[in-house]
């Protein structure tokens, strides 16, 4: 159990570091092993060794990271959810997961139908992070992300699969982290790529810097790198889209690496925020949930030594022990410089989605006993081996670097719409080069307020539209199907 | 202008941004006390304070603004 051995061999080395930055406290290494050991001593008392599937509630705080150490030094998994998404949709995950446990540090556990371990309120006890005996095929997470039914899909990813990422980043010689390293956690952690933001750092002894659930994102991150002077910075494009007005006021030299992913990185904008951060290495990261967080990655060198197509830099090359290829829609690999679907293949691929055999029937296959996940994303290779982004295959968009189905907005739409009207969601892109969501209804106008309230029950917030369009017939493509880009047209972004 | 002038006038810009005056501003009123009031909409309603008062923000005032009493003070400070 490679990570597993290192995660608890770090903790204790770092014992005197700083492990955690919450809201301006800190937290050292030590802190984080006595949370640990307290969350660890309430599981191996209370939950039977059975149970490996165990729901947390993802809070801003020390308990919540500690408790999932906890759960892997056990052997089991955690399956989060957002405090501020719908609980609905949060006890539906904990139901398709048969969840009997939820770990929550909120004061007043909204899951009460649950066995909760408020894991605030917890008596000390001796430090124990030696972590037991287990299976490497046990799952260490499960994440939902959006789904085309409305019914949101699970990506359970092992220990064994992440050994994998950890073993393939390791190898790299381009990205080490070290004790002195002040990293920025920027995400959700029913988000994949947090992964990357907290369990890196903590194998180094590095500092981790999280943001709390109601700061403005981008404001936030720009006041961490002011004040701590972060020399890691791992984010969605998105963010400096957010910041680019303000670039000619920030100045951070102490940046040593700054990580993108989750989303197609345009050249244009890295090359200007490039002068913001002098000693930097910019990567852009590629890797979907289903692979464990990153499967390969372009490294920047400057504007003039960079590739890109159509604007959008490469994804480039594949970890070690990595195996990427593209395909046609015979699952046929394609040579060189002809655009198919990339599919991955190796140690870092999930053992398929959680219950749900037509879409593993779907999206997995098998070449010379190798197996394969088509990720639904549209490249080519170059002569140089290097892997261009094209685009998606089909209607799944990202917003904040979150996977949407658009799919699944409609249906929930639809259900609620009295006027049984056809609704299609858009991704359009706002002044600011972010993606977000338009619902276009082919109707009269009419007051869509109960179709909003009701979609704030049923999905988080970066599925919400945020316009609305009428029209009275949906334009056609030729093929007969609905004409979303003509759609899209409707929305002229106000700013 | 005073206080009262700036706050009515933030006011318009929060309801042209968010569509809906379902809201008190007060000097204590952040983002989650306020529906709609996030990520993307926060650069809007900058954006749109900024025409209406013809000022400028700094990212150093934005990054400190944890309500709308710092909101006022930094469009009086601006001003």
């Amino acid at each position: 159990m490679i990570f597993i051995n290192r995660l608890y061999k770090s903790i204790t080395k770092h014992a005197d570091f700083n492990a955690f930055c919450i809201n301006d406290n800190f937290y050292t290494y030590t802190e984080l092993a006595r949370q640990v050991s307290k969350i660890r001593s309430v599981i191996i008392n209370s939950i039977g060794d059975s149970e490996k599937l165990i729901g947390l509630v993802t809070n801003d705080d020390i308990e919540t990271y500690a408790a999932i150490i906890a759960l892997w030094l056990e052997g089991k998994a955690y399956v989060p959810v957002n405090p501020i998404a719908p609980i609905e949709r949060n006890v539906q995950v904990f139901e398709l997961t048969k969840i009997k446990y939820v770990i929550d540090s909120s004061e007043d556990s909204l899951y009460k139908e649950f066995k909760v371990i408020a894991s605030k309120e917890l008596p000390d006890v001796q430090i124990d992070l030696k972590p037991k005996e287990f299976d490497e095929e046990q799952f260490a997470y499960i994440l939902f992300t959006s789904g085309t039914t409305g019914v949101p899909k699970g990506v359970p990813i092992t220990f064994s699969n992440l050994n994998g990422l950890v073993t393939a980043i390791d190898s790299d010689s381009e990205f080490n982290l070290l004790s002195s390293d002040r990293c920025l956690q920027m995400f959700e952690l029913t988000f994949d790529f947090s992964l990357v933001t907290y369990v890196l750092p903590l194998l180094s002894g590095s500092c981790i810097y999280t943001i709390p659930k109601d700061a403005i994102k981008y404001f936030y991150i720009f006041k961490l790198i002011n004040k701590h002077k972060l020399t890691v910075l791992t984010m969605v494009p998105s963010i400096i889209n957010y910041l680019k007005p303000y670039f000619s006021e920030i100045h951070a030299p102490e940046v040593r690496y700054c990580s993108f992913g989750g989303g197609a990185l345009y050249s244009d904008i890295v090359s200007e925020w490039s002068n913001c951060i002098p000693n930097c290495q910019i990567f852009n990261y590629y890797g979907p949930t289903e692979y464990t967080v990153y499967s390969g990655y372009y490294a920047y060198q400057n504007s003039f030594a960079e590739k890109d197509y159509n604007g959008i830099i490469s994804i480039g090359k594949p970890l070690t022990n990595v195996q990427y290829i593209v395909v046609d829609e015979k699952n046929i690999e394609v040579p060189c410089g002809v655009t198919g679907e990339l599919c991955l293949g190796g140690a870092q691929l999930t053992p398929g989605y959680w219950m749900n055999q037509e879409r593993n029937n779907q999206s997995f296959f098998e070449i010379d006993d190798m197996r394969y996940y088509k990720t639904g994303d549209l490249c080519f290779k170059d002569e140089e081996g290097d892997f261009m982004y094209v685009g998606r295959v089909d209607f799944q968009v990202k917003v904040r670097g979150y996977r949407v189905e658009l799919a699944e907005i409609e249906f929930h739409a639809k259900s609620k719409s009295q006027k049984k009207a056809n609704i299609v969601a858009v991704d359009i892109v706002n002044t600011l080069g972010n993606t977000e969501l338009g619902l276009v209804i082919e109707s009269e106008k009419f007051d869509t307020k109960e179709i909003f309230r009701y979609l704030k029950t049923k999905v988080p917030n970066y599925m919400i539209p945020t316009q609305v369009k009428f029209v009275k017939e949906f334009p056609h493509n030729i093929n007969g199907k609905v004409d979303r880009k003509e759609l899209r047209k409707l929305f002229s972004i106000t700013n | 202008m005073n206080k009262e002038e700036i706050l009515s006038k933030v006011k318009i810009a929060f309801v042209s941004v968010l569509e809906h005056d379902n809201f008190e501003l007060t000097d204590e009123t952040t983002a989650s006390d306020v529906d709609g009031w996030e990520s993307i909409t926060h650069m809007i309603i900058i954006a749109e304070v900024e025409k209406s008062f013809s000022i400028k923000f700094k990212l150093m005032d934005l990054m400190n603004m944890n309500n709308i009493g710092d909101l006022i003070n930094t469009i009086q400070s601006e001003m």
